[in-house]
């Protein structure tokens, strides 16, 4: 009876081992690599949406937010009326966690159709060089959206087939909406700091001082989540440096570098705005949310920030709540942070490629485009000739407008490297609470960015 | 009859569902792997460069440092409260074990949630502060980098005290009251008596009592994640937390891997050690 | 016993100031859950704020979807663990002590570190977005604990008890549900909570399991507030007070057999 038991621990020993062999025996991942942006190239077959039988469109969204969803809710019903053999089955969930499932879904067999993805290195460009996204030229061609869209937004979605450039190439998603970082201020408060809307950087960094010595706080951040003061160096980083260099930067392309003069003084000028309470005692401790609600409860003469934030503060502020672009860059011409909201791709594994094509020309139609105005959403495009007629909105439809016509929008910096939005995380933060020096924390970021493009 | 046929179901979910991953990501830990597309092999390359990242060791730290609030403080606290309710002899006694058991049923999300508030520059604890004219003290806790990892710390003690309570109260309910009786008939005060009679009685209960909370310690993720992000800085990052960032954020999961395993083999080592003195007292009385 | 009334009263301090630490939490989080919307100006309570959350988190179906998993879960893991526990707790056979250290090692693993290869083994099984792959890593973990403790539990029978039994004939499984089982069904119960517990709250398996959503459990809900774009304290917390408030009640309705159960399970380690 003894010997029973032995064997059986042997036969699970050895299963054990025989598992370990197995396990061994395959990679992570696809053992052999898939040739890099293959799986797209195939002319599609110009197809009638209402001539391919029933489908049910699979669709992952992280437009959770009001005016956003709202949008995609009409267009969804819109959609399914025009193509009734089409049925969207949606799911919708925050940025993070959809960020956090994509990467992981992609790569199965079980993908949707259509699904939003990032346009940052981190994201899309992984995603392109493993293979894992439709070229869209080809449909591009057959719905004619190059002529929709302006070459500078189609920018921002392309990659070379291997992912090594950014901003040209193939093309891998379509924007929905408008996006763009500049300073919501209150009026009451710079009407009793007897000032006007800054006209040049001086003029800006001379009104924080004046509000601060007045007992303002001059601005408000609330960056806990690391990724708020991105939204607030980038803008300020135009004063300084070419905004020509920011995209190279930003973008991930070869041919820069972060340690010049130019960078450390906009860093040094951020950790000068971090230490001495420019955004009151501990923006490091605020979040991001409620620190834009005590802007509206009264706190703080500007905020720095991006125009989706518009909708919900002009419910409490109303009129006082006003919004302009930063002062000129130092070239001159208007740059800021900005572009697009996140655009809509197709898996390469999507079973219905087609159906996801007509989808997607069709929220980012013209009449689509008017649905996302009319919900009090920002479109990418018709921007100027869409715009509400006053309050905040209107500001923010003309700053988009001049801004993407006449200047530069400056990509999001963490679109740099796949790494590069907890580097610039990490590293504001840390400028900001004052832990490490400005030429520290660029170091890092230099290292970062010649790590990425040296290899 | 054997044994083995009883422990088989249990060993089988459990070894596939826990064990065979957990050797996947020790073998995930010799891959460099984006998380998708094809995978390089760099044998013990992961491993050498954790060797040479600070950011790692801090994490360890941190998590090092957290012990002090999961574990030693609840577990000092904890002798307290339960000798006062041992002794005592408290009215109300089931209400105050309710609510001071309290934190251990609610989400982490949830607990993590509320904390977030309490610790805001416009929390609760700053309206307390400068109700008491600290004014100056008042600050957005989590966005100091000195006083953030404590401030995670704290939430932390507010979790384990009640448990390490209980289990405390547990051994001590054993003891008879005759041992108290006596000790008291020879004139010995509270402080004797806990030294003499409780302490002594209760080394199982603080064993079991540490080696739940420093698990719960090192496998800190919600309470960082929902909090801090690891900020300001890196100055609340902890070894699980360094393990989701690579893996989802960095796209770096063979070094993610290789954190879960220095994590799962640290957790292990702590265990054991502590179990092991544990045992050899239960064993030497 | 006599105890002296300073000392009394002191005890009394001591035991309320640490209530209050406990519940302030949990308190403010209630009242935040009740309090103004970003932007609203009328004064509360606002018992809609949990409506709102209730429809925006999709909670209902949420709420039935923990409740079945931890369904699952709990049986499964408890029955598992019983049998497992039983060997480990009243008999000697080689291999033994590894065996439970091997077991013991699940209560360490963080669940991180087996998500991610768990994640692409089941979706190459087609398993991703069922129920089985929400549980049964979930059933792993639990089954780690669950052993741990039923070992200690059935150890610390008399072991006449087993051996009495065994003389009369019984068969093992026989005597595992007649003679071991009744006298630790207190101990049973505190670990069948403690494992709805820990499902009801688990957050990071769930999340990755279900990448479809169709078998997201309620913490989830609140993710869903916490977008990159959208937050309001009052609406988070209301949605922490749909999670929370199913496991408070069944913790205060339980909380004396709970405890009862709870002291004198840890009482045989």
């Amino acid at each position: 009876m003894k010997l029973h038991p032995i064997t059986r621990r042997r036969l699970l020993l050895g299963a054990g081992l025989a598992g370990a062999a197995v396990v061994s025996a395959c990679a992570p991942g696809e053992s052999v690599p898939s040739a890099s942006g293959s799986a797209t190239g195939a002319a599609p077959e110009v197809t009638d949406p209402a001539e391919l039988g029933d489908v049910e469109l699979v669709v992952w969204d992280q437009e959770v937010r009001g005016s956003q969803n709202d949008a995609l809710v009409a267009l969804i019903a819109a959609f399914e009326e025009k193509y009734p053999n089409i049925t969207v089955n949606r799911t919708s969930q925050s940025f993070d966690d959809l960020k956090a499932q994509v990467s992981l879904a992609l790569s199965g067999n079980d993908v949707p159709d259509v699904v939003q993805v990032n346009n940052a290195r981190g994201d899309m460009g992984q995603f392109v060089k493993a293979g894992q996204l439709v070229d869209l030229t080809p449909y591009a061609a057959q719905y004619g959206w190059e002529d929709r869209f302006p070459a500078s937004v189609l920018s921002k979605v392309r990659y070379s087939g291997d992912a090594t450039t950014f901003g040209e190439g193939n093309l891998y998603g379509l924007p929905q909406t408008g996006e763009i970082v500049g300073l919501f201020y209150s009026q009451k408060k710079l009407d009793a700091l007897g000032a006007e809307a800054p006209a040049t950087w001086e003029d800006y960094l001379a009104l924080l001082d004046e509000a601060k010595a007045a007992g303002e706080q001059p601005m408000v951040l609330g960056n806990i989540e690391k990724w708020p003061a991105l939204h607030v160096f980038g803008p300020l980083q135009a004063h300084y440096v070419e905004p020509e260099t920011i995209v190279q930067l930003g973008m991930g392309n070869a041919g820069a570098t972060w340690t010049d003069e130019a960078n450390v003084a906009a860093m040094e000028q951020f950790a000068t705005w971090g230490t001495e309470g420019y955004f009151g005692t501990s923006p490091n401790g605020l979040d991001y949310d409620p620190a834009w609600t005590e802007f509206t409860q009264g706190t703080g003469v500007f905020l720095p920030g991006g125009s989706w934030l518009a909708t919900d503060m002009e419910a409490v502020m109303g009129e006082d709540l006003r919004f302009m672009p930063p002062p000129p860059a130092v070239d001159g011409k208007l740059a800021t942070t900005g572009g697009t909201g996140i655009p809509f791709s197709i898996p390469a594994k999507a079973k219905n490629v087609a159906a996801a094509a007509a989808y997607i020309d069709f929220i980012t139609s013209e009449e689509a485009m008017q649905i996302i105005a009319d919900n009090g959403g920002m479109p990418v495009l018709r921007t100027a000739e869409l715009a509400p007629e006053s309050g905040v909105q209107k500001d923010i439809y003309e700053a988009f407008d001049t801004v993407s016509q006449e200047g530069t929008l400056l990509p999001y910096l963490d679109y740099a490297t796949p790494t590069f939005s907890d580097t610039a995380g990490t590293g504001l933060q840390e400028v900001l609470g004052g832990q490490k020096s400005a030429q520290d924390v660029l170091a890092d970021f230099e290292a970062d960015y010649q790590a990425f493009v040296g290899g | 009859m054997t044994p083995y046929l009883y422990v088989l179901p249990a060993f089988l979910v459990y070894g596939l569902f826990l064990l065979y991953p957990l050797i996947r990501a020790g073998q995930f830990s010799l891959y460099d792997w984006p998380g998708f597309g094809p995978s390089e092999f760099v044998g013990p390359g992961n491993y050498v460069d954790l060797l040479g990242d600070r950011r790692f060791r801090d994490a360890v730290g941190h998590a090092l440092t957290l012990i002090v609030f999961y574990s030693i403080l609840p577990l000092v606290v904890g002798l307290v409260l339960a000798a006062i309710l041992r002794r005592g002899r408290v009215r109300g006694l089931g209400f105050f074990r309710v609510v001071i058991f309290m934190p251990q049923v609610i989400a982490l999300v949830v607990v993590a949630v509320a904390w977030h508030q309490i610790y805001s520059p416009t929390g609760l604890l700053n309206d307390v502060l400068r109700a008491l004219g600290l004014g100056e003290l008042a600050r957005g806790w989590l966005g100091d980098p000195n006083l953030a990892l404590p401030a995670v710390g704290m939430i932390g003690f507010w979790l384990s005290t009640g448990l390490v309570m209980l289990l405390l109260l547990a051994g001590m309910g054993r003891i008879p009251n005759d041992l108290y009786e006596a000790a008291r008939l020879d004139g010995a005060g509270p402080v004797r008596e806990f030294f003499a009679i409780s302490l002594p009685s209760v080394k199982a209960e603080i064993t079991t009592a540490l080696v739940l909370t420093i698990i719960a310690a090192l496998k800190t993720f919600d309470l960082v994640y929902v909090t801090t992000s690891g900020g300001p800085g890196t100055a609340t990052t902890v070894p699980s937390y360094e393990v989701y960032n690579r893996a989802f954020n960095l796209k770096e999961v063979g070094s993610a891997s290789a954190v879960a395993i220095v994590l799962t083999v640290l957790v292990f080592g702590i265990n054991v050690v502590i179990s092991r003195i544990g045992e050899e007292r239960v064993v030497g009385r | 016993m006599r105890v002296g009334t300073g000392e009394k009263v002191l005890n009394y301090v001591i035991l309320v100031l640490f209530a209050a630490y406990a519940l302030f939490p949990i308190l403010t989080i209630a009242l935040t859950a009740l309090g103004p919307q970003n932007g609203v100006t009328e004064p509360g309570p606002h018992w809609t704020n949990i409506a709102d959350a209730w429809r925006i988190g999709d909670f209902g179906a949420a709420l039935t979807r923990s409740l079945l998993v931890a369904a699952l879960v709990v049986t499964v893991a408890l029955t598992l663990s019983i049998l497992a526990g039983y060997a480990f707790g009243t008999m000697r056979f080689p291999g033994s002590t590894v065996l439970f250290y091997l077991f013991l090692l699940g209560l360490m693993v963080p669940a991180e570190a087996i998500v991610i290869p768990l994640f692409f083994d089941l979706r190459t099984l087609g398993l991703t977005d069922t129920i089985w792959a929400v549980a049964f890593p979930q059933i792993a973990q639990s089954v780690a604990f669950g052993t741990f403790w039923m070992r200690a539990q059935f150890r610390a029978l008399p072991p006449n008890l087993v051996e009495a039994a065994a003389i009369d004939g019984a068969g093992g499984m026989r005597t595992l549900w007649r003679v071991v089982v009744p006298p630790s069904l207190p101990s049973i119960a505190t670990v069948a909570v403690l494992m709805f517990m820990w499902t009801w709250n688990e957050f990071l398996i769930p999340l990755i399991m279900s990448p479809g959503a169709q078998w997201r459990t309620a913490p989830l809900g609140l993710a869903i507030f916490k977008g990159q774009y959208t937050a309001d304290n009052a609406l988070i917390a209301a949605a922490g007070v749909i999670i929370a408030a199913p496991i408070i009640v069944v913790f205060l309705l339980l909380q004396r057999y709970f405890i009862t159960g709870m002291l004198e399970g840890a009482a045989q380690e």
